[in-house]
């Protein structure tokens, strides 16, 4: 039985993307077998971040509506053996994708994955919803600013009503809070919302805190998820986070304004 | 992009909706009596008279043909607008429909409700028509068709107590709205959009443990977050109506 875990945010561009690159990459570097699902069907980037896009021959929309077997879609990472992505299509659109059909797909990748990993569009229509519908965890990506607050609290009540576990009154979907482009020195300078002030509003645990880092967006540009670049700090959040995800207690880091001391200041003070 | 195509092509969308409701239970079908019950109605509360949307409830009446005509004209007249009938026989929802007003079953008949003889919280200060055109008890009396919200009411959710008082134990979030007939308290922050006394209730409040609303009413009297004292903000807080002006004190 594998996890369901969808990535969203209602608001789009604060990161679901590059998150659930990291985190699927991460759960499959601590062995667990993953496939990462892009449900942006006609804004397919996914692929671009995990560095496959020369690769990709068939994709969801083919799957669903039968064009394609599962196993002619789902691309091997070549870095990690236990990672696989399924890419969205570019030429389509939402309406291409239909419940019964991500049902199917979810239900076959459920007996050979120990995670699934699902990247939502941004909004809260069709395609947003059809991402989270099937979850049973959801990682809320929220940046420290008040829209992408405020559209990360409408996503949680729709995680609440529009997905089938709510539906069926079972157990509510799990929801975390992943609080990316934190930037510590510009939250003491109040230019940011602080830790706490999201976490009071949004009233859901926090499983990890990723500090603006230039290293993600070179790991965009470069096809390689930031979390196998373990010198940087925010690697080493999306590591920590996935520890978290896997139940560990880990302590939280990258969330208090540094002051450079002298001797960083004259050497630099490492990669950032 | 063409899912947006048929949105903007489409020249409309159906939607649910709940919206307050006064009705008009008749216990006589005599128009001359309704005109001259509606008369003394009027002098004494003239704001409620503003062509205000009515449900003419027929469902006591026992008479199969009804001067719907004539009593409607009623209405019009002192600026009540009968937009449907609800109860009475066929011939009752035949002459409803020829005159274009919408016809509802009646309500199961295990509802008798004494609307008539409801004794008007603080006779002067209360609005009588409004307490019997709702059939709301005074306010005091929660408990009765109140609401219980445990969890946070997120932006986009509405919660509604449709008769009595809704309490939240938890925050109100910006972007989510929160009515009741009654009074509302939220026991956390209250950063969205409170309304209480939805059917005109003037006795109706709101009360917070942390004032941030984007929107407060009661009865219809609001301020907006623009108009709240800033030194309010933040803090534990009582709204309620003084003089059709909205007071906001403090709790402690």
């Amino acid at each position: 039985m594998a996890k369901i875990i969808v990535v969203t945010s209602g608001k789009g561009g604060v990161g679901k993307t590059t998150s659930a690159a990291a985190i699927a990459t991460g759960l499959a570097l601590r062995g667990q077998k993953t496939a990462v699902i892009d449900f942006d069907v006609g804004l397919r980037n996914l692929d671009l971040i995990m560095g496959c896009e020369r690769r990709v021959v068939y994709d969801l929309v083919n799957v669903i509506q039968g064009e394609a077997g599962l196993n002619q879609a789902l691309i091997r990472d070549k870095r990690v053996d236990n990672l696989h992505i399924l890419p969205a299509s570019q030429t389509r659109d939402k309406d291409a994708l239909t419940l019964e059909g991500v049902e199917t797909v979810l239900n076959t990748l459920n007996k050979d994955f120990d995670y699934i990993v699902c990247d939502s569009p941004a909004g809260i229509e069709r395609g947003a919803q059809l991402a989270m519908y099937f979850a049973d965890e959801a990682i809320v990506v929220t940046n420290p600013e008040v829209s992408s607050v405020r559209d990360s609290d409408r996503i949680l009540g729709l995680l609440a009503s529009k997905t089938r576990r709510a539906e069926r009154g079972e157990d509510p979907v799990r929801e975390h809070l992943l609080i990316t482009r934190y930037n510590p020195n510009r939250v003491d300078s109040g230019d940011m919302l602080n830790l706490e002030d999201i976490q009071e509003i949004l009233a859901i645990d926090l499983v990890g805190l990723i500090p603006e880092s230039e290293a993600v967006l070179r790991a965009s540009n470069h096809g390689i998820p930031v979390t196998h670049d373990e010198a940087s700090d925010a690697g080493q959040a999306y590591a920590d986070t996935v520890a978290r995800l896997l139940g560990e207690d880990v302590p939280l880091r990258f969330h208090e304004y540094q002051k450079k001391g002298l001797l960083s200041r004259m050497f630099g003070g490492g990669r950032r | 992009m063409s899912l947006k195509v048929d949105r903007d092509g489409m020249a409309f969308t159906f939607k649910g909706g709940m919206l307050p409701m006064t009705v008009m239970e008749l216990n006589s079908a005599d128009p001359e009596r309704i005109r001259e019950q509606l008369a003394g109605k009027l002098s004494q509360s003239p704001a409620f008279f503003q062509h205000t949307p009515v449900v003419l409830n027929v469902e006591r009446l026992d008479e199969p043909h009804l001067a719907l005509e004539r009593i409607c004209a009623v209405c019009r007249g002192h600026k009540l607008l009968p937009v449907a009938v609800r109860g009475g026989a066929d011939p009752v929802k035949q002459s409803a429909w020829a005159l274009g007003l919408g016809w509802f079953p009646p309500q199961e008949a295990s509802r008798p409700r004494s609307l008539e003889g409801v004794p008007a919280p603080q006779a002067e200060a209360a609005d009588p028509a409004l307490d019997e055109a709702e059939g709301e008890p005074a306010p005091a009396a929660a408990g009765t068709g109140g609401r219980i919200y445990r969890g946070t009411v997120r932006s986009g959710q509405q919660v509604t107590a449709p008769e009595g008082d809704l309490v939240v134990v938890g925050a109100v979030n910006a972007g989510a709205e929160v009515l009741a007939a009654g009074s509302v308290h939220v026991y956390g922050a209250l950063r969205g959009r409170a309304l209480a006394g939805i059917h005109g209730n003037p006795e109706a409040g709101i009360f917070c443990r942390e004032l941030r609303a984007e929107l407060l009413s009661v009865a219809g009297n609001y301020k907006r977050l623009e108009d709240i004292d800033p030194r309010l903000l933040g803090t534990a807080v009582q709204v309620r109506l003084e003089d059709d002006q909205l007071g906001i004190t403090a709790l402690e």
